[in-house]
């Protein structure tokens, strides 16, 4: 469990790990540094179709094809 | 360390790449990942076969959204026929989808079916004719092979006669395929021809038509849904027809209560409600011990059996015996477990029983399937919706092929080799007759001395009459001595035309026999056990046959439903569709005009349709004849209006029909018969699919009437039982005007089997009854060993305080041509050195001798070893561990190097191997032996190498699940 | 929106493997990795009960909240799906994985199917929707073909259902309460949280 003052300390050692990394990495300035548990990668353009009604409509009626004893 | 960059490992996987399409292993794979990426694609492409190079482009092609193609074919694998749906492109074979149409399986596949698409890429393929020259294979030309092989087998038959060639069919080949490899055996002048249904069910089909006259499934797998109970014996249907299993979960699910009996606790007996765990080769004692309980408490239906049931006081008086203790004694299993399951039985009615090869591979195969039908008999459960005997067949058409009569007993349409059945196909051959005749061995009157008695066996006039030798025997048929065969020589020359020699008992003797024939031929997709077996050097061929994906035409399900499939893509590398090289080899061998008179050829292929066509002229006994290609191929575009448990059309163009037009499908396409979806149910009318039980043995048996008393089907104008129909029936009953002219005129002197019109059947249909009358099912067949089935021991028993109450059969000198041994064999006591109960089955993954599936990617990968289910007592008494390396020996010395399965699922003496392992001989693993690429992914010993002697008494089933071996650590 | 959910009925279970090979064979799978394999339990004896099992595509999924860096996404339906060309192959994910999902290739650490392999639902990955580069990657992309995953709908008993969670339980509901019995199917607590 997480409690408040370890979310404090937690965040304290992240920022000296931080400014550690700052400096021993000065030098290399093409180094990214991210939000831990946010997706770094691609776009997916299935995303966009699986907002389409349609699609949806589509998967529950192969659902119901596929899957249900007819 | 060195860090590897991207780009030096780009140029280091192209070469290996290179490496391996240029080294002996492709691995396809690994070559289409890379092609689409554009590395070394020429370099490579250039050392591939041209299918490949078509099955990468299709598959940039559909990647980049091209349109595909949709094919509807039926599954290759087990019976219960479901529907696959291919889709190509460019030719290629790219995708498979759920056929969710199908009313059989409803899009679901097992492990085989999900991936019937690698056999259409199938790198592990035979691909051109082989010759083996000097120990060696080397690719010949079609032209040569026919050439070479034909001469060999003129001048076998020169020199030995016809009855030295063998013609070892397939239960892989479509209902034309199957019907043409039996009609060209017998232009050729013999009936050694036979497949795979002597050795899975030929004791069912012997067995039950004797019973009640058809020796088929009565319901369907998906009837099951209606069942109130459901008694599997001898069957796992969760390994060997998976999807059938769908039908039984749901009828589970609408309340039926599950019995398993088996040696082994299968995964069918896991969603069982009981499970009996029996001694294998005692099912006659089981069955009799439930009916010990059924006639004790009055459970038998009295009135069903009046009314239907020949000698079922026989059955009670052999019942008797059977008390619960001996019961228990005998099968090992507890007295309380046989009478809950009798009582469930009895109380839980509509049942049905399901049963397999556990239970027909006995010496004693046949008396099991009989009691099997005595205990549906007595119980009231046979031609009734839910009930029935619904025998799981094994492969996609061994129902089709045993129909067409690829058996060494019977012509298409089980019209047997008198002279009459004969003179009816010659009429349908439109072949002459005296010419027909002359094809066989007529020169031979067996005048041999039989060598004991110093006596001359009883001679036949002509072998075209006589059974032929069964390929459960054809290792005997060569390696006898040849005054002891009923024939003039031994065989010289075996066809494996789709046939895995691991399916047969004896490797020892088996390798023998392989070494010591003049010609072996192996017409296959795949090279098979039989090209690696033998130590030869010469006078083998292996030539490829295409698949069923690679052809067209229809195929029989166990249910009775003929399907038609339509060809997916073209013949793979060489490969050929079976009927065109039988075509080829009949010009060869100088009847190619005779085999297709009424049949179309177009550049050596004879046209499927036509066949089908000629099929429907003759096969009046079963009703083949009302399945033309036209309705089939409607039926294939309407698969969703067919309800999945009545398999009934409701509405569009196929209103009325039964899925698959079951056989009997009455009369004449035009007659439009809906096909007969539960065989003798007497609540529909026969126009509807209604029966009654066959008139098959005759109207009285010792003054005592066969015929039905005061039961008939629904609108029938006889009330009561009935011979079968013939023109002068009709003319005493006063419908013989209901004939048209030209009817009259085929009908003339005719019965319902021989009337080439269909008249006679359409005017017994219309009257409401059925063409092959209305008589009693029998308990009791008086030309069998046994007319009443009773217990005897296997040959190998390691309860040798039983033989004496039980014993085997006196030897027999000819049985189907041969010597057949019983009680010389069981004489002798091997349970001292042979402790151990050697059974086999199935395995989900792999389907008979396994050639095919062990060769595909996708199943190799779910097992890959040959192993042996051991108990942890028996494991322990010898020292084994699971996984490690054994060696099991069957009691007649050959063995089998395997590893260990330690496992509870077994009972303590009993060991269970799988039966789809080849490649192997004791301990050699004979990769080397095959055509280069063309060995399968998994190789194992073939378990029935160590499997021993014992035959079925009426069919020469070979005896596999129940032998003796013993277990040591390799 | 909907939530996609496997669930496999042990009751209708029969350890046939056609899950198994139906997606070998929808996305060539290499030998080796097993996007989907059936699990039994006490296997041979009473009580035996087999369950195929995938990536469970969990709605808080251990995967994503270990991964180093990040390669991991949901869908708006609940597919977990992750970016290969982003994945360094560490192996971090199979150690979170209360499935075994996670696979690594065997024959090359940098193989063509990327460093980490799992189940797609048959909804590819972060690539054109079954372009050829997705394809290479992830395989078949049959959801945006309006499909549902290859193994659930060749399944041979229908045990394996997939799609919609609220229809999928509609189905194995109706089961159950034909059956007269409770859900005794394995992980259905552990992947399935109560306010799914």
């Amino acid at each position: 469990m997480i409690t408040g003052t370890n979310k404090v300390f937690r965040s304290l050692a992240f920022a000296i790990a931080l400014g550690v990394l700052g400096f021993g990495t000065s030098g290399c300035m093409d180094v990214t540094m991210h939000e831990p548990g946010v997706y770094m990668g691609a776009t997916d353009p299935l995303l966009e179709k699986q907002a389409d009604p349609e699609h949806i409509k589509a998967l529950q009626e192969r659902f119901v094809k596929s899957q249900s004893d007819r | 360390m060195k860090l590897i960059k991207k780009r030096d490992l780009t140029k280091k996987e192209s070469a290996s790449v290179l490496n391996g399409v240029l080294g002996s292993a492709v691995d396809r794979r690994t070559f289409l990942q890379r092609a689409s990426l554009g590395l070394g694609g020429t370099a490579v492409a250039a050392a591939l076969p041209t299918t490949m190079i078509r099955r990468a482009e299709a598959t940039t092609a559909q990647a980049s959204g091209g349109n595909a193609e949709v094919r509807r074919s039926v599954c290759t694998h087990c019976s219960v026929g479901c529907g696959v749906t291919a889709e190509i492109e460019n030719g290629v074979w790219t995708g498979q989808e759920p056929d969710f149409d199908s009313p059989f399986n409803m899009g679901g596949h097992c492990a085989k079916g999900a991936s019937v698409r690698e056999h259409g890429h199938g790198e592990r393929r035979l691909k051109y004719p082989m010759k083996l020259t000097g120990g060696k294979w080397t690719r010949v030309s079609w032209d040569q092979a026919i050439e070479e092989i034909g001469d060999k087998v003129l001048d076998i038959r020169q020199r030995s006669g016809p009855d030295s060639v063998y013609w070892l069919g397939s239960a892989k080949f479509s209902n034309e395929q199957a019907y043409l490899f039996r009609k060209f055996a017998g232009l050729w002048g013999t009936n050694n021809v036979d497949h795979q249904a002597r050795i899975c069910h030929s004791t069912t089909v012997a067995g039950v038509a004797n019973t009640w006259g058809y020796g088929a499934m009565t319901n369907s797998y998906n009837d099951m849904h209606n069942s109130k109970a459901m008694f599997f014996i001898g069957s796992n249907a969760a390994e060997a027809h998976p999807v059938a299993m769908q039908h039984v979960l749901r009828g589970k699910e609408n309340g039926a209560k599950m019995i398993v009996v088996d040696p082994r606790f299968t995964r069918t007996a896991a969603h069982a409600d009981q499970f009996l765990r029996i001694r294998p080769g005692t099912d006659v004692p089981l069955i009799w011990g439930m009916l010990w309980h059924i006639f004790e408490n009055g459970w038998e239906d009295k009135e069903y059996i009046r009314q239907r049931v020949f000698g079922m006081d026989q059955v009670r008086a052999e019942v008797a015996k059977w008390t619960p203790d001996v019961v228990e004694n005998v099968s090992g299993v507890p007295a309380d477990q046989v009478k809950l399951a009798a009582q469930t039985m009895a109380e839980n009615r509509p049942g049905t029983i399901v049963w397999c090869m556990g239970g027909t591979q006995h010496t004693i195969g046949n008396n099991n399937t009989r009691a099997y039908c005595a205990l549906q008999l007595a119980l009231g459960n046979v031609g009734v919706e839910g009930g029935g005997a619904n025998i799981f067949r094994g492969h996609d058409n061994v129902q089709g092929a045993t129909d067409l009569g690829v058996l060494v007993d019977t012509l298409p349409g089980y019209y047997g080799l008198a002279e009459g059945s004969w003179k009816h196909w010659a009429k349908v051959w439109n072949v002459d007759w005296d010419w027909l005749v002359a094809r066989f061995d007529t020169g031979y009157v067996d005048t041999k001395a039989d060598v004991e008695s110093g006596q001359a066996p009883v001679p036949f006039n002509n072998p075209m009459n006589a059974t032929g030798i069964p390929v459960s025997r054809w290792v005997d048929g060569v390696l006898e001595d040849s005054r002891l065969i009923d024939q003039r020589d031994q065989l010289k020359a075996m066809f494996f035309w789709g046939h895995a020699p691991n399916s047969q008992t004896r490797g020892h003797d088996m390798k023998k026999a392989l070494e010591t024939l003049e010609l072996v031929v192996v017409v296959d997709p795949y090279p098979t056990h039989t090209a690696v077996l033998p130590d030869r050097q010469e006078g083998m061929y292996l030539l490829p046959a295409s698949t069923q994906f690679e052809t067209y035409g229809s195929v029989t399900a166990s249910n009775r439903s003929l399907q038609w499939r339509d060809k997916v893509i073209d013949p793979m590398f060489e490969s050929l569709p079976d009927h065109v090289i039988m075509y080829k080899m009949a010009r060869k061998l100088g009847f190619a005009e005779e085999l297709t008179k009424n049949i179309k050829v177009d550049k050596d292929e004879p046209l499927v349709e036509d066949i089908l066509r000629e099929i429907n002229r003759g096969m009046w006994t079963i009703g083949y004849t009302g399945q033309s290609p036209e309705r089939l191929k409607l039926q294939m575009a309407n698969k969703h209006t067919f309800n999945p448990t009545t398999l009934l059309a409701e509405g569009g163009p196929c209103d009325g029909e039964y899925y698959g037009l079951p056989w009997p499908c009455w009369g004449t396409p035009e007659f439009k018969h809906p096909g007969t979806p539960v065989l003798y149910d007497t609540s529909k009318t026969v126009a509807e699919g209604g029966l009654n039980f066959r008139a098959r043995f005759g109207v009285e048996y010792n003054g005592t009437n066969l015929l039905a008393e005061d039961s008939y089907s629904k609108g029938a104008e006889i009330k009561d039982g009935y011979p079968e129909f013939t023109a002068d029936m009709l003319k005493q009953l006063g419908w013989w005007d209901d004939l048209t002219d030209a009817e009259k005129q085929a009908a003339e002197g005719k019965n319902w089997k021989t009337d080439l019109s269909g008249g006679i059947q359409r005017v017994a249909i219309n009257h409401g009854c059925a063409p092959f009358g209305n008589a009693k099912a029998r308990c009791v067949v008086w030309t069998f060993p046994d007319p009443v089935p009773v217990h005897r021991e296997p040959l190998y028993t390691s309860r040798r305080d039983l033989v004496a109450k039980y014993p085997t059969y006196a030897d027999v000198k000819s049985h189907m041509r041969l010597p057949t041994r019983y009680e010389s064999i069981q004489a002798k006591d091997y349970s001292k050195d042979y402790p151990l109960i050697h059974t086999s089955g199935r395995l989900v993954e792999y389907e008979g001798g396994g050639e095919e599936s062990r060769s595909n990617r996708w199943l190799a990968e779910l097992q890959q070893n040959m192993f042996a289910e051991i108990h942890p007592a028996d494991a322990n008494d010898v020292g084994v561990r699971d996984g490690q390396w054994i060696w099991l020996e069957g009691a007649e010395g050959s063995r089998i190097k395997i590893k260990a399965m330690v496992t509870r699922r077994v009972a303590r003496g009993v060991v269970f191997t799988p039966f789809h392992f080849g490649g192997w001989f004791e301990g050699k693993d004979l990769y080397d032996k095959y055509p280069e690429g063309a060995a399968p992914y998994v190789r194992g010993e073939a378990a029935n190498t160590a499997f021993t002697y014992g035959y079925d008494s009426v069919t020469q089933m070979q005896e596999t699940k129940a032998s003796l071996c013993k277990i040591t650590a390799a | 929106m909907a939530r996609m959910k496997f669930l496999c009925d042990a009751e209708r279970c029969i350890e046939c493997n056609g899950c198994v090979t139906a997606c070998k064979n929808e996305h060539e799978v290499p030998w080796g990795v097993n996007r989907r394999r059936v699990v039994t339990l006490d296997d041979g004896v009473p009580g035996e009960k087999s369950i195929s099992v995938a990536c469970m595509h969990c709605t808080d999924a251990p995967c994503a909240a270990v991964c180093p860096v990040d390669c991991f996404y949901t869908t708006d339906d609940g597919i977990v799906l992750h970016d290969k060309d982003l994945c360094i192959g560490c192996g971090y994910c199979f150690y979170a994985c209360p499935f075994g999902a996670p696979q690594f290739p065997q024959k090359e650490a940098f193989g063509v199917r990327g460093k980490m392999d799992k189940c797609t639902f048959c909804a590819g990955g972060p690539k054109d929707d079954n372009s050829a580069a997705e394809r290479e990657l992830y395989g078949r992309n049959r959801i945006a073909e309006g499909k549902l995953p290859i193994c659930a709908e060749m399944c041979s008993t229908k045990a394996l259902l997939a799609g919609d969670g609220d229809m999928v339980a509609d189905i194995y509901r109706e089961r159950i309460t034909k059956r007269g019995g409770r859900p005794e199917t394995w992980g259905w607590d552990t992947a399935y949280k109560s306010d799914v």
